[in-house]
């Protein structure tokens, strides 16, 4: 029997995630925008620019989405409310926000006030984030894997930021460990954004996409098996000094099994009903699947790991369309389910929206198709850096992630609408 | 008094929540619901509650889940879920 995640009662104000949601395809659309006026940031990942454009999308994308989505549950899962909700939110949304901001201008110009900015903004955020979601999570009575996974997610994101803030400093002038690095790269990549989409896949495929259930032995395999990895390449590359490649085998092998698994579930689906989050899924797993051949390529071939390609298929074709996909639910769902909850409350005139009114399939359709081809683009750049592909696949990403960030936007809006006229808002559905 | 049977296993959220509230609310006197589902339906209970009706939750022959849902108060609609729900599938 499955865990209630949502709940009408203990859910907060839309106002909550909302910032996140609305910011998060801001911060990729400034990572096109910063990879379109300087393309020479595609010639390699150490660039200090091509530091600062990784970071835009992993704080402020993925962070940004998974603290919204995070808003939403904490209080469920504590079956308590957080305390003044609404202003920590926002004190949160804003630190992470600003600390994104200047981290990346810091690691692209140098300037170490900037970075100092950033390890402060981004240290209060995170452990903070840190300190409500462990309150949360401890409180929870369930013991769903998928609460298990975030758990998970959460100890290897604080790993990540710790040593991300140690990197940081480093730039700064101080001297820090060059393999730490990596690290941080293992910890950010594999514990934490790939287990925290692997553990919400276990929910949110079987319920929306009306698969069957993911194998217990995939689902019980994976925070050991990843945390086991991790630990290990943790261990092995702090004792010889260069990363060990050999950790990462067990990896590719989880990363490689739940892509299948997922591909297959969605294969027998109960009803193949047009769903665009299907798509945006099937190419998170063909990107993932996509990224694990070419790490092991380049691992049983003695090559060096073609890093950039790897980035843009990890970053970009997995946790992009994993994420987007996610959003296309989340946020449709909880305009739905406020929408309904004020109806019953207040006894409103206008109509609830479906999900399918709230965002229309055939715009999020014209997302993914921006999406794909951005996505295709980016490939082309990483293998063939030169000036005009990577101006055009900067600009192929832009015109996803605006096209993203005006449908989250769209819903958010007609959500307000509808809640300041509610006689009136029956007319505004499907506008 | 009479049953009516509602399959949502093939829906996808939140279409069983809505339909099935709607089949509720439609329930005349002595009447109750049978309501069929692959999945335990995580924001039903709250809202059957918050909307005046009982409930049991079972697991189901033909789908994982079945609820009898009926109106708080009617008896008559709670004896024939009970009886319809200790018969078992």
């Amino acid at each position: 029997v499955t865990q209630t995640l949502l709940s009408f009662e203990q859910s907060p104000p839309l106002s909550v995630p909302a910032p996140y949601f609305v910011a998060a395809p801001l911060f990729a659309g400034a990572a096109g925008l910063m990879l379109f006026f300087d393309p020479s940031l595609f010639q390699s990942r150490w660039l200090p620019g091509t530091l600062a454009l990784t970071h835009l999308i992993t704080l402020g994308f993925f962070a940004l989405v998974m603290l919204g989505a995070f808003q939403q549950l904490l209080p469920v899962l504590a079956g308590a409310e957080v305390p003044r909700a609404r202003a920590s939110a926002w004190g949160l949304f804003c630190a992470i926000a600003a600390g994104t901001a200047a981290l990346a201008h810091g690691l692209a110009t140098g300037n170490p006030t900037s970075l100092l900015v950033a390890i402060g903004s981004l240290g209060i955020g995170f452990a903070a984030f840190a300190t409500l979601a462990a309150w949360a999570l401890f409180r929870s009575p369930s013991r769903h894997p998928t609460i298990r996974a975030m758990g998970a997610a959460v100890a290897a994101l604080v790993v990540t930021a710790g040593l991300g803030l140690a990197l940081a400093w480093g730039h700064t002038g101080a001297g820090v460990p060059r393999q730490w690095t990596d690290l941080h790269l293992a910890w950010g990549a594999v514990g934490w954004i790939a287990l925290l989409v692997m553990g919400v896949a276990w929910q949110v495929v079987p319920m929306f996409q009306l698969t069957p259930d993911y194998p217990r032995a995939l689902v019980r395999a994976t925070v050991p098996g990843l945390a086991a990895a991790l630990l290990l390449f943790s261990a092995l590359t702090g004792a010889e000094g260069e990363p060990a490649r050999w950790p990462g085998l067990p990896v590719a092998l989880m990363l490689a099994w739940f892509a299948l698994v997922t591909l297959a579930l969605q294969q027998a689906r109960r009803r193949r009903l047009p769903d665009v989050t299907v798509h945006f899924w099937r190419l998170a797993m063909g990107a993932l699947l996509a990224a694990v051949m070419v790490w092991a390529g380049a691992a049983a071939f003695g090559a060096a790991t073609p890093a950039l390609l790897l980035g843009v298929l990890f970053l970009t074709g997995f946790g992009i369309s994993a994420v987007s996909g996610m959003l296309y639910k989340i946020v449709p769902f909880l305009v739905w389910l406020h929408l309904n909850n004020l109806k019953f409350a207040t006894g409103a005139a206008f109509t609830v929206p479906t999900m399918k009114q709230v965002i229309p399939e055939v715009r999020a359709r014209w997302q993914f198709r921006a999406h794909l081809f951005a996505l295709c683009l980016m490939v082309g750049a990483a293998l063939d850096p030169s000036e005009i592909m990577t101006r055009i696949a900067s600009a192929g990403f832009m015109v996803s992630a605006a096209l993203l960030g005006f449908n989250l936007w769209s819903a958010l809006a007609l959500y307000g609408r509808l809640r300041r006229q509610p006689a009136a808002g029956a007319e505004a559905i499907g506008t | 008094v009479s049953e009516r049977t509602l399959d949502v296993s093939e829906l996808e959220p939140p279409e069983p929540l809505v339909l099935t509230i709607e089949a509720a609310e439609a329930l005349a006197e002595g009447d109750w619901l049978r309501m069929l589902h692959r999945r335990d339906p995580c924001l039903l209970p709250e809202n059957l509650r918050r909307r005046g009706f009982d409930f049991f939750l079972r697991a189901g022959s033909r789908t994982a889940v079945e609820v009898f849902i009926w109106r708080a108060g009617d008896e008559t609609a709670r004896l024939a879920a009970q009886a319809a729900m200790e018969r078992r599938p």
